[in-house]
C-alpha cells in the first residue's frame, strides 16, 4: 500500500531513441536541465529498464530499433506507463509510410500518454508525463505485453517467467 | 598478465541520447580496437524526398533528418534547389538565414559542451550550461516561433520577417548570453580539476586529421583551417568579416575552448548581423520546376553538410543525396579511441558530437 503512495512522488524514467530526430530529445534533456528542472516531481532519468517506471519513446519506431524497444519494454516491471513524445511517436508523423518506419509506438507496445508536436514542447512533455502519472496511480500489477513481436510467458508454480517474452523477438529478426 | 575483454557500449546506454552501438575490446583498460554500428535510426529520408514529397516540402523533410542542426539541413536544401529552379532571394532573407544558423550553432555548441561535462562526472557543470542554453532557444523563439524544429529556411526566403522589436529583444538575448559566457569558460577552462580531466585525452594529430578527411570543430581543433562559412559563396558571410578559428592541441580540452571560442564568434556575427540587416523583401516567388542538378555547401554545427539534388523537370527530385558531417568524421572516431582508457570513453564521444540520425538518415 505504502508502495503504491510513495511510487507517484518518485517515477525513474527511461527514455528511448527508436529512430527520432533528436528534436524531442533535447527537449526531454531541457525538461531535466534547471529551467524545467522534472527533478522537482522526483522524476529522475535513469538508463535502467528494471527501475523505471515511466517509458519515454522518441520517434517513429524504424525496423532496426523495434526489436530493441519491446525488449526493453518488457524488461520493465509492473505496473508501467509509456509515454509517447512527439508526433512523429504518436502516429509516425512525417516519417509516416516511409520504407523503414513502423508508423508509432503503438503499433508495438501500448501507450498510456500521448504528447503531439514536432518538436514536443518540454510544457506539453511534464503534461503529458504528470498525465501518465495518473494512469500509475490506478494500475495493478497486471503483466501487460507488447501488440506484436513477442514471445510465450512461462510460469513455473508462484513464479513467472518473463525472459521469453522477447525473445521471439531476435529470432524474427536475425 | 594481460587480459582482452570485450566491452559493448549501447545500443540503449545512459550515456547515449541517440541508439549507437560500439563494441570495444580492452587490454588493461585501454582500448585496443573498436567496432562500431549505427544503423538504428535509418528512416530513409533521401528515399521518401526521391518519391513521396515535391520538391517545395523536401526543406521540411530534411529538417527532420536532425533535430539538433535542423535548420542547417533544410538551408542547405533551400540553397541547392534555388540553383536549378527561377527564383531571386532577397539580400534580407540570405542575412536572416545566416542569422538562424549562428543561432542554431550556439545552441549545439552548447549542448555538446553539457554532454561532455556530464559524460566526465561534472553534474553540475552540465546543469549550468543547460541553463544558460535556455537563453538560445528563448531567441529562437523569438525569431522563429518553435524551440526546436522551425522550419525558418524555405524556397525562396524565410517564413518570417522579422521587426525591430523583435531585433531588440534577440539584442538583449545574445547580449545576456555573453555576460554569462566567461563564467562558463572558467569553469571549462581554468579550472584545476577539469583541466586534469580533458588535457590530453582523445587527441587525434593535424596529419591524422587531415588524413582521415576530419571536418568541423574536430579539425579545427587539430588544427586543420577547414570551415565552409568562408569556403563557399553561397550565404555572404565573408561580408560580416567571418574568420575561422583553430586551436592545435586536438585533444578533449581544445575541442571544449573551440567550441566556447565558437559560441563567442556566433554571438559577434549575430550582432553585426542585426546591426547591419538590409532592407527588402523576407519572401520571393518561386517559379519554375527544378531542372538540372546542383549542390551546396554549408558548415553545420559540426562541420561540412553537403546537399546534392538533380531535377528532371518534374515536382519531385530525381536523386536527393546527404552528407552529413558526422559520416565525414567516422574514420576518425576509430583513431581517437584506439590506445584511450575506457572510462574516458563517454566524454570522448560526447566531445566528438556525433549525430546519428545525420548519419543514418
Ligand atoms: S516529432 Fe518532430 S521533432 Fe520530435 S522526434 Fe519526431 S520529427 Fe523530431
Amino acid at each position: 500500500m505504502r508502495l503504491e503512495r510513495f511510487r507517484k512522488k518518485s517515477p525513474w524514467i527511461l527514455h528511448y531513441n527508436a529512430g527520432s530526430c533528436n528534436g524531442c530529445d533535447i527537449e526531454i534533456l531541457a525538461c531535466l536541465a534547471p529551467r524545467y528542472d522534472v527533478e522537482r516531481l522526483g522524476i529522475l532519468n535513469r538508463g535502467n529498464p528494471k527501475q523505471a517506471d515511466i517509458l519515454l519513446v522518441t520517434g517513429p519506431v524504424t525496423h532496426r530499433s523495434r526489436d530493441r524497444l519491446v525488449e526493453l519494454y518488457t524488461q520493465m516491471a509492473e505496473p508501467k506507463v509509456v509515454v509517447a513524445v512527439g508526433s512523429c511517436t504518436c502516429s509516425g508523423g512525417i516519417f509516416r509510410h516511409m520504407y523503414h518506419v513502423g508508423d508509432g509506438v503503438d503499433q508495438f507496445i501500448p501507450v498510456d500518454s500521448y504528447v503531439a508536436g514536432c518538436a514536443a514542447r518540454p510544457e506539453q512533455i511534464i503534461e503529458g508525463v504528470a498525465r501518465a502519472l495518473e494512469i500509475l496511480e490506478h494500475k495493478s500489477h497486471e503483466i501487460e505485453r507488447p501488440f506484436q513481436l513477442r514471445g510465450p510467458l512461462y510460469c513455473s508454480g508462484e513464479q513467472t517467467i518473463r525472459r521469453q517474452m522477447a525473445a521471439k523477438v531476435s529470432d524474427e529478426t536475425n | 598478465m594481460i587480459k582482452q575483454l570485450h566491452i559493448p557500449l549501447g545500443s540503449q546506454h545512459a550515456a547515449l541520447l541517440e541508439p549507437l552501438r560500439l563494441d570495444f575490446s580492452t587490454e588493461n583498460e585501454r582500448i585496443v580496437s573498436v567496432r562500431s554500428d549505427m544503423g538504428y535510426v535509418h528512416r530513409g529520408v533521401e528515399h521518401a524526398c526521391m518519391n513521396r514529397f515535391d520538391f517545395k516540402k523536401v526543406p521540411f523533410v530534411v529538417a527532420r533528418v536532425c533535430g539538433l542542426c535542423a535548420i542547417t539541413h533544410s538551408t542547405a536544401a533551400v540553397l541547392a534547389t534555388e540553383q536549378i529552379v527561377e527564383c531571386m532571394v532577397s539580400e534580407r532573407a540570405q542575412w536572416l538565414r545566416m542569422l538562424a544558423l549562428e543561432f542554431d550553432r550556439i545552441h549545439s555548441h552548447m549542448l555538446c559542451l553539457a554532454h561532455v561535462a556530464e559524460s566526465s562526472g561534472y553534474e553540475a557543470l552540465f546543469m549550468h550550461t543547460m541553463m544558460e542554453r535556455e537563453r538560445v532557444m528563448e531567441a529562437q523563439e523569438i525569431l522563429s516561433g518553435n524551440r526546436v524544429q522551425f522550419d525558418y529556411a524555405t524556397l525562396g526566403g524565410v517564413t518570417r520577417d522579422m521587426d525591430s522589436q523583435c531585433a531588440q529583444a534577440l539584442l538583449a538575448k545574445v547580449g545576456a548570453l555573453k555576460s554569462v559566457l566567461s563564467g562558463l569558460r572558467d569553469r571549462f577552462e581554468a579550472n584545476w580539476s577539469t583541466q586534469m580531466r580533458f588535457k590530453g585525452v582523445g587527441a587525434i594529430t593535424l596529419e591524422e586529421a587531415y588524413r582521415l578527411g576530419t571536418v568541423g570543430p574536430i579539425a579545427r581543433a587539430a588544427g586543420v583551417r577547414t570551415d565552409i562559412r568562408i569556403e563557399s559563396s553561397h550565404l555572404p558571410y565573408r561580408a560580416l568579416g567571418f574568420e575561422p578559428i583553430v586551436a592545435l592541441e586536438g585533444d578533449l580540452y581544445a575541442r571544449n575552448r573551440l567550441r566556447l571560442e565558437e559560441i563567442a564568434q556566433s554571438i559577434e556575427l549575430i550582432e553585426r548581423i542585426l546591426e547591419g540587416l538590409p532592407e527588402g523583401a523576407h519572401l520571393s516567388k518561386v517559379r519554375g520546376r527544378p531542372k538540372g542538378e546542383a549542390m551546396a555547401r554549408i558548415e553545420a554545427p559540426r562541420g561540412e553538410l553537403f546537399y546534392y539534388v538533380r531535377g528532371n523537370g518534374g515536382a519531385i527530385f530525381e536523386r536527393l543525396r546527404i552528407r552529413t558531417p558526422t559520416y565525414a568524421n567516422l574514420k576518425a572516431f576509430e583513431a581517437i579511441f584506439l590506445g584511450q582508457e575506457y572510462s574516458s570513453i563517454p566524454a570522448i564521444l560526447a566531445s566528438l558530437d556525433p549525430c546519428m540520425s545525420c548519419t543514418a538518415k
